[in-house]
């Protein structure tokens, strides 16, 4: 299963929304990596480095990130990634945080693979709350 | 409830149901939709509730429905085994609040 890690600026917020999203995607492997590795805000490429093999069980990783440093952080990470190892395994979506996330995890708990999980973190862009 | 099918061409089918929910369709049961829906690629499955369309296989556009409990919803299935999959969509629509 594609596991997804949600990247934020905010241990909370990162916490509060993989918590929600599992309800949402009941089965899905979704993985908070939020804050500073000393509790406060900011992000950190250790921890979204390990939330990553938290989340990897060899069918991919998609990282969803909040605002600003969250998508440098995780862009730095990637690059630093095997290109013919994790580097094909672990994608960084262009997605809204909360709502990319439970499409993500719906598509990531049925089996579908990397690709498709991604497009539908991205497409949650359009879906209209009225 | 009501019922209706009819075939297309062999083993492709067109079922279309409609529900009063048992819940607010908010958003574990849209979720338990649409992991439905993922599960059955070879279907396409819609939901229109109160003049609005979403596909099941989108858990946003499901919420957006903002269908309420005691509302009526039409679900559409076409494609391979759609009276088995209406089942499994009316079954989670018709469920009591978990």
């Amino acid at each position: 299963m594609v596991g997804i890690v949600l990247i934020s600026h905010s241990s909370g917020l990162a916490e509060g929304a993989a918590e929600l999203v599992g309800q949402i995607a009941a089965g899905a492997r979704v993985v908070a990596a939020g804050g500073t590795d000393d509790g406060r805000l900011g992000t950190s490429t250790e921890r979204i480095d390990e939330a990553i093999s938290a989340a990897d069980t060899g069918d991919g990783v998609l990282l969803i990130p909040d605002l600003g440093s969250s998508v440098l952080s995780a862009l730095s990470l990637l690059a630093d990634l095997d290109p013919q190892d994790e580097g094909k395994r672990v994608r960084l979506a262009d997605a809204p945080f909360l709502e990319g996330a439970v499409a993500a995890a719906v598509a990531a708990s049925a089996g579908l693979d990397l690709a498709t999980v991604a497009h539908a973190a991205e497409e949650a862009r359009h879906d209209r709350k009225l | 409830m009501t019922a209706s099918s009819e075939p297309i061409e062999s083993g492709v089918t067109v079922v279309e149901r409609a529900v009063v929910l048992a819940k607010h369709l908010h958003a574990r049961p849209a979720g338990q939709v649409a992991q439905a829906a993922a599960r059955h690629p070879g279907t396409t499955i819609e939901l229109v509730a109160g003049g609005k369309r979403a596909n099941a296989r989108s858990v946003l556009a499901v919420m957006g429905l903002g269908a309420v409990d005691g509302s009526q919803v039409l679900v559409t299935v076409a494609g391979l085994e759609a009276e088995a999959v209406s089942d499994e969509i009316v079954e989670i629509l018709c469920r009591p609040e978990d």
